[in-house]
């Protein structure tokens, strides 16, 4: 492999910087969530102090469904002949997996709110029965990318698989949220129509909570996504040195 | 498109009555998810007969699965593709014609699992339009989805499992609807059910559209 | 109530962090077998000796790796891009 252009070069030096400035970014938004979270901000008059899980649920959520619409778009553009690129089918399997861990960390979160806060470890809130059955969307499309095959291939096949699942998440949630509305809970069973005065300090400490997250998604994508990079380059080698290989042989023999 | 879907639904129809697969197998599977159904949620009626419209619906949810995997297990074993893509037919009309079969086979399952859920759920069978109309609507969007999914699973040595890993959570809209829908049903209440079954039939509008547009580049793949 | 508080954050944090830190330490991994197989690539074509193709079981591109490889063979061996390729995909 020649060594690419100095342009190259310093082109990806400056994404190397302005990774590790997002980085710390985001790392300082997230350590001051949790400190505004857990010590500075006062607790609910009727949550108590179960109101600083809500500095960290509704983000977790939030990135959830981003990495997911993210995917989503990636891969229309992916199939959209004008803008197809391998980068946009990188980008889809990154997000996806980023995704996932929000996605899974969004439910775990949920339950442990849920749990002194209704009783159970599980209610079937429609974003939370949505969020779930995303969670496995994303783990069928996670699947599929595994499947071995010509990059291209995978390609295109993950991206329209992702599509077919990505408009079904908007019939999924108006479909639940119907089906639960017939089952109507008293009010302070239902977490997302409970009404907490956010006020102050605590919507602050929100806001930053769901700008750091974001932060910290875009990083983990962005690292997720060079990471793709080299195992695509690493595969490209391998198959190069064969093929060298071969060549030698057939020459010397 | 639509001569070469009657084309392609014709011959996996007579493919099944001639090897009878269907009705020898995925039936009896049906049957027996019933049977294990009843034995799970006890013997007492006040607790299954409720809960009929769900088990229906979820035994139809799994045997589409079966139903779909035998529709591409029936193109030459694992050269499923191949003989597809070479056919020369419309990759629309073929998406369609394959659809409609798994469809038809499963409307006839249908009939076969509301008869079993009223023998043994002791299920009352109450607005018969409203019954048909979510089969029908339910049915197919679900052979839509199946069927898009499984040329997808098709020609990969995971398909067993990734099939049903794909399919299940995008269909869960339809369990919902068509168990709801059935629920009004069955309590005395058809007219309620109308709003569930618009979304049964937007859903299989939309997904049949999907599968004509997205079915080509998919057979290509690999 | 505070019990559930403090687990929460632990999970989610611990979790992020986890990620985090295992995806740097695999992309350093990659990039240094990346490197390595580069300079495997020179030899094989200078010397003719048999260096071992490929290395590296790339945990998410594909598991079976040898399928994949063949499969990319026949897709390379019509296209030879080459190297040129790489850096390009690389420019964001």
């Amino acid at each position: 492999m020649s060594t690419p252009p100095r342009a190259v070069q310093s082109g990806r030096a400056a994404v190397a910087v302005a990774l590790r400035v997002l980085g710390v970014t985001a790392l300082v938004g997230v350590a001051a969530t949790v400190w505004l979270g857990l010590f500075v901000t006062p607790p609910d008059e009727f949550m108590g102090n179960l109101v600083r899980l809500l500095y960290v649920h509704p983000p977790m959520a939030w990135v959830a469904f981003l990495a997911y619409g993210v995917a989503s778009l990636a891969s229309l553009l992916y199939l959209w002949p004008r803008t197809r690129a391998e980068r946009f089918d990188r980008l889809a399997g990154a997000s996806a997996e980023v995704g996932v861990v929000f996605t899974g960390l969004t439910l775990v979160s949920g339950s442990i709110w849920g749990r002194p806060t209704w009783g159970a470890w599980w209610v079937w809130d429609p974003l939370l029965t949505t969020t779930a059955l995303l969670f496995v969307l994303y783990l069928g499309y996670l699947a599929l990318r595994r499947v071995p095959g010509e990059l291209h291939v995978r390609a295109r096949r993950s991206a329209i698989a992702a599509l077919i699942a990505f408009i079904d998440v908007p019939i999924v949630y108006l479909s639940v949220e119907w089906w639960r509305s017939l089952h109507q809970a008293p009010t302070v069973l239902n977490p997302t129509t409970q009404k907490t005065y956010v006020h102050g300090s605590m919507a602050w400490t929100l806001l930053l909570g769901f700008v750091s997250f974001t932060l910290v998604y875009i990083w983990l994508t962005a690292h997720r996504y060079r990471l793709a990079e080299l195992q695509d380059l690493e595969d490209t080698e391998g198959l190069e040195a064969a093929l060298a290989e071969r060549r030698a042989e057939a020459v010397a023999g | 498109m639509l001569r070469d879907a009657v084309l392609v639904a014709g011959k996996d129809l007579r493919i099944e009555v001639r090897s009878r697969v269907g009705l020898n197998q995925i039936g009896p599977f049906a049957i027996a998810v019933l049977l294990l159904f009843g034995l799970a949620l006890g013997p007492d009626r006040r607790v299954l007969a409720p809960a009929s419209a769900g088990l229906f619906w979820v035994a139809v949810l799994l045997s589409t699965i079966l139903t779909v995997q035998r529709s591409y297990a029936i193109e030459s074993a694992d050269a499923a593709r191949d003989g597809l893509r070479l056919s020369g037919l419309d990759p629309a009309g073929i998406f369609l014609g394959k659809a409609s079969a798994v469809a038809a086979q499963l409307l006839v399952l249908e009939a076969a699992l509301t008869i079993g859920v009223a023998l043994l759920y002791g299920a009352r069978l109450s607005g018969a339009l409203v019954l048909v109309g979510a089969c029908v609507a339910g049915t197919l969007g679900l052979a839509a989805v199946g069927t898009l999914y499984g040329v997808v699973a098709s020609g990969l040595r995971v398909r067993e499992t990734l099939l049903p890993l794909l399919f299940l959570p995008v269909v869960a809209p339809v369990l919902l609807a068509a168990t709801k829908a059935w629920d009004e049903a069955l309590a005395g209440t058809p007219g309620r059910a109308g709003g569930w079954l618009d979304v049964l039939v937007v859903f299989a509008v939309l997904y049949v559209a999907i599968g004509i547009v997205a079915f080509g580049p998919l057979l290509e793949d690999g | 109530m505070n019990g559930y508080v403090e687990a929460g954050y632990v999970v989610v944090l611990g979790t992020l962090g986890t990620y985090g830190v295992t995806l740097v330490a695999r992309e350093r991994s990659a990039r240094r077998r990346v490197g390595a197989g580069s300079n495997k690539a020179r030899n094989a074509a200078g010397s003719g000796t048999s260096a071992p193709a490929g290395s590296g079981t790339s945990a998410r591109a594909g598991t079976s790796v040898p399928q994949g490889d063949a499969s990319a063979r026949e897709h390379r061996a019509v296209e030879e891009e080459g190297p040129g390729s790489a850096p390009r995909a690389m420019s964001p």
